[in-house]
């Protein structure tokens, strides 16, 4: 009589120990599924978002000093900018999509710049300039305004040479 | 990447290249693809770090999107060199570029089934015409404006004439299939916005459907018998000669045949158009009273000498340059050495074909000692003559085509 529980028992035991084994084959080709062959599986689909630019402004809010090995006769030589107040804000807001050439080469009077601003926002994402408007309008305005150059020119910066 | 870009320094180390370019005839065809269509590479003295396959002559206006143009002096030759040729980019060009991959879709709401190819297949379905076109930025010429207008700040280089190899554009379209209430076609490029936002177009521009079915304009994979240059395009690019550069789309993924005028990005606005009707400088023209620009106006530059020459006392010397007039011919050139008082007319050559711009020459002998400005003046076909001081002018800069001047001096 005490032959057959201890059948049941070592069969009960095997049961267990089988059981226990696919468990772990099960647990094991779920890690490897999940972490090898599909790592992002169980992460939730992002969510479609649509784009959305850097609105906090200016990538450094801090002031930073221009180094001054980089300045020649009042020009930032790396950019090109003149050396003036404001001129940092202009480089990381300006910079932050388009070359600072942009910038140096051209003119406008304080409305012109601010026309510029505003279809830079309307058309080509730029955020909302906050408090720095005020002080990127009045950088711009006073160093890149427009001179009058008449219908045309004179031929300026002539490098004469023998022909 | 690298295993290309060896084979091209390769290339341009020994004289594989410059002799392939003397022998000339290495037009990219079907039987070659892909391998003539690898991106221009360069030749040692041409290197520009900053500006892949570009000289570094050319006058860098923008970094970020290129810009760049080509001084006057070097655009002597009647064919531009792909190195000296202009660029303007509105943003990022496509990085990785597989010409085995590109494709080109054809959609719309005027086609009768939109359909896809793939540049080998554009190249075995369709007749392959080579044409010579001059293209020139809408803004070539800005910088002179007064009061200044926004942009980059163009001189006189915005401008090239070189021989682009492709399909018809009307043969495709005529392929494709489309309906009768077509009016105009628009491009769609691989290029990317400067802001990062990869669903913004950064430029979609055309032309009417009468300026797409023209023999001339162009889906082209070649220029100068070589792969389209990275910054000009690079593998498809839609070429149509005379109009706005900006009607030429690079880097060329779709045209869409539309029932409307296009709609794309710098269609509307402000951009690429100019007042209706004369203003005075400095006006703010509102949106509706601007008109999209079609044809470029009549222009000249002179190529050869450069300005700043001095004479020797009694020597004569050639002045030469080219001249072009959008969708017309140039029918009289000449020049001036006394500020416009008198006009001597150059010997004018025959455009190697349509809208390919026209080369003159003139021999000049200044009269004595002292400072001479050469003023250049192009006629086209219908009488219309550039201007000596700066024309209408116009919110954004468009179509400067004043007189060039250079400065000599007999010493």
């Amino acid at each position: 009589m005490e032959e057959l529980p201890k059948k049941e028992l070592v069969l009960k035991q095997a049961k267990l120990a089988i059981n226990f084994g696919a468990g772990v084959l099960a647990f094991a080709s779920i890690w490897v599924f999940q972490f090898t062959i599909f790592p992002d599986f169980f992460k939730p689909e992002p969510a479609i978002v649509e784009f959305v630019p850097d609105t906090t402004g200016p990538v450094f809010e801090t002031y930073f000093e221009l180094d001054s090995a980089d300045i020649e006769n009042g020009i930032h030589v790396p950019t090109g900018l003149i050396v003036d107040d404001g001129c940092q804000d202009v480089m990381v807001t300006c910079g932050a999509c388009h070359s600072l050439d942009l910038v140096t080469q051209n003119r406008a009077t304080r409305d012109g710049w601010k026309e510029i601003i505003v279809w830079m926002q309307e058309t080509q994402k730029l955020w909302d300039l906050g408090e720095k408007e005020v002080v990127i309008l009045d950088y711009l305005a006073k160093n890149y305004a427009p001179e009058n150059t008449g219908r045309r020119k004179n031929i300026e910066n002539i490098e004469w040479y023998n022909l | 990447m690298s295993k290309k870009d060896n084979r091209r320094t390769f290339l341009s180390k020994t004289a594989i290249a410059t002799l392939a370019a003397l022998v000339g005839s290495k037009v990219v065809f079907a039987e070659n693809f892909p391998d003539e269509l690898e991106p221009v590479g360069l030749q040692p003295d041409q290197v520009n770090d900053k500006l892949p396959g570009k000289s570094d002559q050319l006058k860098i206006l923008n970094s970020k999107p290129w810009s760049a143009e080509t001084p006057p002096h070097l655009l002597d030759d009647e064919v531009t060199p792909a190195h000296l040729m202009f660029v303007r980019n509105n943003g990022i060009p496509p990085e990785e570029i597989d010409v085995h991959k590109w494709t080109l879709t054809i959609d719309g709401e005027s086609v009768v089934k939109p359909m896809t190819f793939g540049i080998k297949e554009l190249m075995d379905n369709f007749e392959h015409y080579s044409k010579h076109l001059t293209i020139e930025c809408g803004g070539n010429g800005r910088a002179e404006f007064n009061p200044p207008a926004k942009g980059n700040q163009w001189g006189l280089g915005g401008v090239a004439c070189t021989k682009w190899t492709g399909v018809r554009l009307r043969d495709v379209l005529n392929k494709v299939g489309m309906k009768g209430d077509a009016v105009y076609i628009g491009y769609y490029g691989a290029d990317t916005h400067l802001s990062g936002d990869p669903d913004k177009v950064v430029i979609s521009r055309g032309v009417p459907i009468k300026k797409a079915l023209e023999d001339e304009t162009l889906i082209a994979w070649a220029m100068n018998n070589e792969a389209i240059p990275v910054m000009n395009g690079y593998p498809l690019r839609l070429v149509c000669g005379g109009w706005p550069a900006s009607t030429s789309g690079k880097w060329l993924t779709r045209i869409s045949v539309r029932n409307k005028e296009h709609d794309g990005a710098k269609m509307e606005g402000q951009s690429y158009r100019v007042p209706k009707f004369p203003v005075p400088p400095g006006t703010k023209v509102p949106d509706d009273q601007m008109k999209i620009i079609e044809s470029m106006p009549v222009k000249s530059i002179i190529t050869y000498p450069k300005t700043g020459a001095v004479i020797p006392k009694g020597g004569s010397f050639e002045v030469r340059g080219h001249a072009w007039a959008g969708d017309l011919k140039v029918k009289k050139m000449e020049i001036s050495i006394d500020f416009g008082v008198n006009w001597r007319s150059c010997e004018l050559k025959e455009p190697i074909n349509r809208l390919a711009w026209q080369s003159w020459k003139i021999d000049v002998k200044l009269p004595e000692f002292g400072y001479y400005e050469i003023w250049a003046r192009a006629t086209d076909e219908k009488g219309v003559a550039q201007p000596m001081v700066l024309p209408g002018w116009n919110p954004k800069g468009y179509l400067n085509n004043a007189s060039h001047r250079i400065a000599v001096r007999q010493g």
